[in-house]
């Protein structure tokens, strides 16, 4: 049995990645990619690039004629795309999370050869719930530190709802840092800014308590754990978590690894004598965060922005069950790296790679 | 995290015995006290380093450094920050400044070198100190313009203030020293440099510290959102004095942050996690608790940011004295004083208190001093 493959976000984070693996298999005959970007052409004859946007309801942006070739071949459909900002307003958040997937879900149900819509999510649509959250749980009244997690959150409600009439499975993924094995980060996102500010003394402070768990993956397993339920792995009407389960770091934990790092990679950053942020509660993160609002300048307020809109959910701790995930991929043979291993090359990356903005060798960062 | 604060001994001198290095900290038992007391045994060894000083006090072997007296002169004219909007003297709205906690600023029409020697003789005529007795005097000034008692001349910038002083004064046996380029923290820094005279000197018992700072006219009275006023402080150090008793002080410098203007924004970031570090340093080394602390006495700078690292500290707003960051805002290096002036004047102050006293500098600087009321 060999796949058709429509995937939304590829040059996304996950989608960069996830892509390479999929052409590489033999039962995957073709890949359709939707992508807003003009002039993308992909890297490998099996992908077909389709300029469209999930936000354009009926056809994704495509011609009639494209829409209806594509709706006969797809087999699969792995919808990635999503608006990742933390900071969005709500209404633009639901436009590309939940109207998207409302419109993929539009199209998946037009294709006749479909055999799995495979919606990738985020684990924090459990968004202020504290302690244990199964694969199985989603709907709560607990709220949302943002916009992003009441999207998703969302997202996931509809996409429950057509799981009767669709084959349907959600993936909710950790917070993807970067390759295990290189350390090399794809896309910037906003725990790799809040690191730069770190290392910029631009970070006073995080919201937390000290032993508050960070739940991290490598974006290598990432990939390969989305490329394992979107085929022999795929299970109609399940939610797997994507994350770091037993294997996470504490706020603490990760905050004085993260300064002997920047020491060890850039020996001369001992001279600036800089502070990691301090872990304090979130109405002292807030009473901070108002006041650079009210009077800081740009470089501070953005700092602080970026970090108010994500860090808060380590005022809500919690651990993420992953033993349905996990049972699956170790079946496939798919080892979780662990956080201890993939985060000190990853910051060794960022660090001599200036935050992505100078690149050196692959094979240079494969070695510690 | 590794700490970076430097430790600093706090206001008990041990007696040299003959042939004893005149740095000698004392007996290795203290040593091994401190050994003792980073292993998490922090309570156990608190309480037997009290004893132990208790000991070592009763036999003679032990002698307090304390601050006997403050005094400060403000300048004359109070300004409202609604005032100091209107006149351009402000980079933020008036309205938000009241926000953070200020009212208005005392603004001074004479020159730095005048508001030192008044509160300098205030000082004398409160303590009735004779002022042939004093051995020692520092000044400390923020500014240039504090270091010299200026005319146009180039040459006068030799005239310094603090020779005037001891001159003015009759300090006739105190040697002189002026300290500088540590900002807003020169007053700290002078009664930290006092104790450690008063350590070295053994025939020395007591040193007059003074600081003054009045900002040239005109220029702006804002500096990141807090308000900046002209005064002047001095402090009696004093050996065997109990009242006041320097139980701990540290001090951290980070060059990285010279360039106030060019570093601002890293400054803001920096300063919450480092005053942290060094608080809760200068607190490990009394032997106490954040929950001994009777009374924070602050630099006055804004309400707002003081609730912030309060929130760090998980100290209680309480326990903060505000009274003087709206009515006399920012006082260069002179606010720690002036508020333990005040609060004891008040009578919020009680025999025994533990008082935190923190403070900032530009430079970059951040300092803190536990005392024993």
């Amino acid at each position: 049995m060999t796949h058709s493959i429509l995937l939304t976000g590829a040059t996304g984070m996950v989608g960069q990645t996830l892509l390479p693996l999929l052409t590489r298999r033999a039962d995957v005959d073709e890949i359709f990619t939707l992508v807003r970007e003009a002039g993308y052409q992909g890297s490998s004859c099996k992908i077909t690039p389709m300029r469209g946007e999930v936000t354009a309801s009926g056809e994704l942006g495509l011609s009639a004629e494209v829409c209806r070739e594509v709706m006969d071949r797809v087999t699969v459909v792995i919808h990635a795309a999503a608006d990742t900002r933390f900071a969005a307003p709500l209404d633009e958040a639901r436009a590309a999370n939940l109207e998207g997937t409302r419109n993929v879900l539009a199209f998946a149900a037009c294709c006749p050869r479909l055999r799995a819509v495979v919606a990738l999510s985020t684990l924090h649509v459990a968004g202020r719930r504290t302690g244990t959250i199964h694969e199985d749980d989603l709907i709560h009244d607990a709220g949302f530190v943002n916009s992003y997690e009441q999207s998703k959150y969302e997202a996931e409600l509809l996409l429950r709802e057509n799981m009767r009439e669709l084959p349907i499975s959600i993936l909710r993924l950790s917070t993807v840092l970067g390759d295990s094995r290189t350390g090399e980060v794809g896309k910037l996102a906003a725990i790799h800014h809040a690191l730069r500010f770190c290392y910029n003394s631009l970070a006073p402070m995080v919201p937390g308590t000290p032993d508050s768990a960070v739940d991290l993956i490598a974006l290598d397993f990432a990939a390969a754990a989305v490329e394992h339920f979107a085929t022999d792995g795929f299970q109609a009407g399940r939610t797997f978590q994507i994350c770091g389960g037993a294997d996470v770091i504490t706020i603490s934990e990760l905050l004085g690894r993260t300064s002997e790092l920047f020491l060890r990679y850039r020996p001369s950053w001992r001279k600036r004598a800089i502070e990691m942020p301090a872990i304090v509660d979130l109405p002292t993160f807030e009473l901070f965060a108002r006041s650079v609002e009210e009077v800081g300048d740009n470089l501070l307020r953005n700092s602080v922005a970026i970090i108010k809109h994500f860090a808060p959910q380590l005022s809500y701790p919690k651990q993420f069950a992953d033993a349905q995930c996990m049972e699956s991929l170790r079946a496939a043979g798919i080892v979780k790296p662990e956080v201890s291993g993939f985060y000190p090359r990853v910051v060794r990356w960022l660090v001599e790679t200036g935050w992505g903005e100078h690149r050196i060798p692959a094979e240079a960062m494969a070695s510690d | 995290m590794k700490r970076h604060s430097t430790p600093n001994h706090g206001g008990a001198v041990w007696r040299l015995q003959e042939g004893q290095d005149s740095r000698s900290i004392g007996p290795a038992q203290a040593v091994a006290l401190n050994r003792l007391q980073r292993r998490r045994s922090r309570f156990l060894a608190a309480r037997v380093v009290r004893q132990f000083e208790s000991w070592a006090r009763d036999r003679g072997d032990l002698v307090d450094i304390g601050i006997s007296e403050t005094a400060y002169i403000l300048g004359s004219d109070a300004v409202s920050v609604e005032e100091l909007e209107a006149r351009e003297m402000l980079d933020t709205p008036a309205a938000r400044l009241r926000e953070f906690g200020f009212s208005c600023a005392r603004l001074s029409s004479v020159p730095s070198h005048v508001l030192a020697t008044a509160a300098a003789n205030k000082l004398l005529k409160t303590s009735g100190i004779d002022a042939a007795n004093v051995d020692a005097i520092f000044y400390a000034g923020a500014t240039p313009q504090s270091h010299t008692v200026g005319t146009d001349d180039p040459s006068s910038a030799f005239n310094y203030p603090v020779a005037q002083l001891q001159y003015e004064l009759d300090l006739t046996r105190a040697t002189a020293f002026g300290i500088s380029q540590v900002g807003c923290l020169g007053m700290m820094a002078s009664v930290a440099l006092a104790r450690d005279y008063l350590c070295a000197h053994e025939d020395a018992s007591r040193v007059l510290c003074v600081s003054s700072d009045v900002l040239p006219a005109g220029c702006k009275r804002e500096m990141i959102y807090n308000v900046i006023s002209d005064g002047a402080c001095a402090a009696l150090v004093e050996k065997n004095c109990a009242r006041n008793r320097i139980c701990a002080n540290r001090r951290i410098t980070k060059g990285y942050y010279w360039d106030s203007i060019a570093r601002k924004n890293e400054i803001a970031a920096a300063y919450f996690p480092t005053a942290r570090t060094i608080i809760r340093d200068a607190i490990a080394d009394a032997h106490i608790n954040s929950s001994d602390i009777a009374c924070i006495l602050p630099h006055n700078v804004s309400l707002r940011s003081w609730e912030i690292l309060l929130g760090l500290l998980q100290i209680d707003r309480e326990r903060l004295f505000a009274d003087n960051i709206g009515r006399i805002a920012h006082v260069i290096a002179a606010d720690n004083w002036i508020n333990l002036k005040d609060a004891t004047d008040a009578g919020r102050l009680q025999p025994g208190d533990k008082l935190l006293l923190f403070t900032f500098g530009f430079g970059a600087n951040w300092a803190c001093m536990v005392l024993e009321h």
